[in-house]
């Protein structure tokens, strides 16, 4: 279990974090968000020991982070941490022995895992001969090789196709259930929906949204309608607590600002044809940009 | 932990030691030394001659000095070392026929003439140029030729010659009790020695900045940085790297002496032997460097040299990887290293022309400085310029030197190592000295 209790880093002057706490439990998925320069990357390198925090403290399974701890956890960065003159498997040694491995621990690993990906013909290639999506792989194989007990995945999905993202959601779904402790960073927020139990947004290294992903979806006052049928635009908006209406395709789109309105819509349409009428949680990419955006307007 | 930088060590020293540029680096060295070395028989072997025989057609209008002639020239090609081979023939025919069949020859035509102002003159004729070390030959034993004929022509006899001819015995007195008269021998030899013995070394300095530059560059510019760092700590990383690069040129310089040995080796067995210009001239550089004392000498002199090299590497790699780790492209390392090889190539001079400071109180400063000791303080201990306590302390101040190096050093690379801002690389760097955190 990852503990971040009240942790706070200065830049100089510039506050990057401030008073961060979170937990992260065996076996969980955490999504850390925030808009760039919020402070996920620092607080990763903290919790990697990269950094060293001016407060609080960051325990793994109850002990302090340091190089006796680093090597059960592992880390993908957000930009390509491969050196490209390497093969596939001189680089996955290389990490791997950084991890404590030894080689023929980390050679029937490797073997597995690039089976898992369908990758094995690319074992002694070059890694600048291969594509994005498969130096992607290479990474995470990087970062798993260890059997890692806490897993940091910063924007693991930039650049995948979606059979990749696909083969890499099903690799950290099977961590998940070994019992990783896995954080999760991306801008890609239907990732997040669909990974993560519990999250956390920061702006501005602010915490200003933490909890389990159904409360704050549950909590989120603002829902929206999606209607099929022949509606009057303009009546729908006269009603108070409406906020907008869009066309999406075959269906209308109303954003309401609370649960309440939803009758008063439906009354409204209710003489219409219509032939869909469903009230769904606000997106969390709504959420994030409503709540990100009001840390910047205070 | 130990066990991680044993790794990286071992790591990065197999990777330098694999890549293909150290392969055909050292291809090219071998060639290169062997090449050098036995360059007389490899142009032999590829159809040239030295040995060409040389012909000359001396036509004597005096009718006595052609045989004061022939016997000069053969003396003073063996004296001279100069392995000329000569076809010479006292000529009858008129000038013309001679210049006629020398056309499109290496051959030279000489002609003896009397004189009225110099005894005799002579004419050098040639259908092309001919090399300036067979020209110098001929001009003095022209002139040897000349003098001894001018002293028979003044009738003095054998004895007396020989007394006008002998070289002037002089009386070498040196009133300093500390030196000696073969020092000064040596000091002229050194002269010539010297620069070939540390020209290796100022390129693996220059080996060795580049190398840890363009490693933690690459681990830097490929974001690895943040991988590995977050496995071992930036001290262990650092050492890594400044281990196994010394380690590497330490490597480098052996195998050099080794293609060295290897050179002479193919030169005594396959070479011309005994009678080739470069061996002659090792033995006769030996020979002196024993008459004067000098290999008794190297008991110490070799050991101070190699542990101040020793200690100018290190010293040369832990700045480099420094100021390596505030660099974010290999763009900006080689702008920042310029002045770490400035330095190494002011001591390369300083070490070179060490013997034209003679007596200096600053050379013998500068022989205390870290970055130059490592260069300069051999060369002058060597030519006896300053004695062991000047090279001893030269070592004090490079490891008080290396040892301020990691201690503030450490403070800037594990600032720098995961820093990829290119705004104010010098209040970085003053800020991590100032920092507590090591």
């Amino acid at each position: 279990m990852l503990k971040v209790e009240h942790i706070t880093k200065y830049y100089g002057k510039n506050l990057a974090v401030d008073d961060l706490s979170f937990t992260v439990k065996s076996g969980e998925i955490f999504g850390l968000l925030g808009s760039n320069g919020a402070g996920k990357t620092t607080t990763f390198r903290m919790i990697m020991g990269l950094l060293d925090s001016n407060q609080g403290t960051i325990l793994l399974d109850g002990k302090k982070i340091d190089y006796s701890v680093t090597d059960q956890i592992g880390f993908v960065t957000e930009e390509r941490s491969l050196m490209t003159k390497m093969t596939v498997k001189e680089q996955i040694i290389y990490y791997g022995r950084l991890k404590g491995l030894t080689e023929e621990e980390i050679q029937k690993k490797l073997d597995i895992w690039l089976e898992k990906f369908k990758i094995t013909e690319y074992k002694d290639r070059k890694i600048k001969e291969l594509s994005k999506g498969n130096q992607q792989k290479v990474q995470f194989i990087a970062a798993v090789i260890n059997n890692p007990k806490l897993l940091i995945l910063d924007e693991p999905f930039t650049g995948l196709d979606p059979i990749n993202v696909e083969q890499l959601k099903q690799a950290i779904y099977e961590l998940q259930k070994k019992g990783c402790s896995i954080i999760f960073s991306s801008h890609q927020m239907e990732h997040i929906e669909q990974f993560c139990e519990k999250l956390l947004i920061l702006v501005k290294g602010k915490t200003v949204l933490e909890g389990y992903l159904k409360d704050i979806k549950e909590n989120y006052q603002k829902k929206n309608i999606k209607i099929r049928g022949d509606i009057n635009k303009d009546e729908i908006l006269t009603i108070p607590g409406v906020i907008s209406i869009n066309k999406k395709v075959d269906d209308y789109e109303v954003k309401i600002e609370n649960s309440k309105v939803v009758e008063k819509v439906f009354q409204k349409i209710s003489h219409h044809n219509i032939t869909k009428f469903v009230v769904e949680e606000a997106s969390l990419n709504e959420i994030f940009i409503a709540k990100v955006g009001e840390s910047y307007d205070e | 932990m130990m066990n991680k930088f044993w790794f990286l060590t071992g790591f990065s020293l197999k990777k330098k030691l694999k890549s293909k540029w150290f392969i055909i680096v050292n291809i090219i060295l071998l060639i290169a030394i062997i090449g050098v070395i036995n360059i007389d028989n490899m142009i032999k072997a590829f159809g040239g001659d030295f040995s060409n025989t040389n012909e000359i057609y001396v036509l004597d209008k005096t009718g006595y000095s052609y045989d004061t002639f022939e016997k000069n020239l053969t003396t003073l090609n063996q004296t001279l070392e100069m392995e000329y081979t000569f076809d010479i023939k006292e000529e009858n025919r008129n000038q013309k026929e001679i210049e006629e069949e020398m056309k499109n020859t290496d051959a030279v035509l000489i002609i003896l003439e009397n004189s009225d102002i110099g005894y005799i003159k002579a004419s050098i004729i040639s259908d092309s140029y001919i090399d300036s070390m067979y020209y110098q030959l001929l001009y003095q034993t022209l002139s040897s030729t000349k003098n001894e004929i001018a002293l028979s022509l003044t009738n003095i006899n054998p004895t007396e010659l020989a007394k006008l001819t002998s070289n002037i015995e002089v009386d070498r007195v040196l009133l300093n009790d500390t030196k000696n008269t073969e020092e000064e021998n040596m000091e002229m030899i050194m002269g010539t020695v010297f620069p070939t013995v540390i020209l290796p070394f100022f390129i693996l300095i220059i080996f060795l900045v580049q190398m840890i530059g363009a490693e933690i560059n690459e681990e830097k510019q490929t974001r690895s940085m943040e991988v590995i760092i977050s496995n071992v700590s930036p001290k262990v990383h650092f050492f890594s790297k400044v281990i196994a690069s010394n380690l590497f040129v330490l490597l480098q310089g052996f195998l050099l002496i080794v293609y060295a040995i290897l050179a002479l080796v193919i030169r005594s067995h396959f070479g011309t032997g005994s009678t080739s210009n470069i061996t002659s001239q090792i033995s006769s550089i030996w020979n002196s460097l024993v008459a004067s004392g000098f290999t008794d000498k190297l008991i110490y002199i070799i050991p101070l040299a190699l542990i101040l090299i020793i200690l100018s590497f290190l010293a040369y790699s832990l700045v480099a990887g420094i100021l390596a780790s505030m660099t974010v492209s290999m763009e900006d390392y080689q702008q920042i290293q310029t002045p770490i090889i400035m330095i190494c190539l002011l001591g390369y001079y300083l070490s070179i022309m060490a013997g034209m400071f003679n007596g200096s109180i600053l050379i013998k400063i500068l022989s205390y400085v870290p970055f130059l000791s490592g260069l300069l303080s051999p060369a002058l201990l060597v030519i006896g310029q300053i004695g062991i306590t000047d090279v001893i302390i030269s070592i004090l101040v490079l490891i008080f030197f290396n040892f301020i190096l990691i201690r503030y050093g450490l403070k800037i690379y594990k600032v720098g190592i995961l820093n990829y801002s290119t705004d104010k690389m010098w209040s970085k760097l003053i800020k991590a000295v100032k920092s507590k955190e090591v």
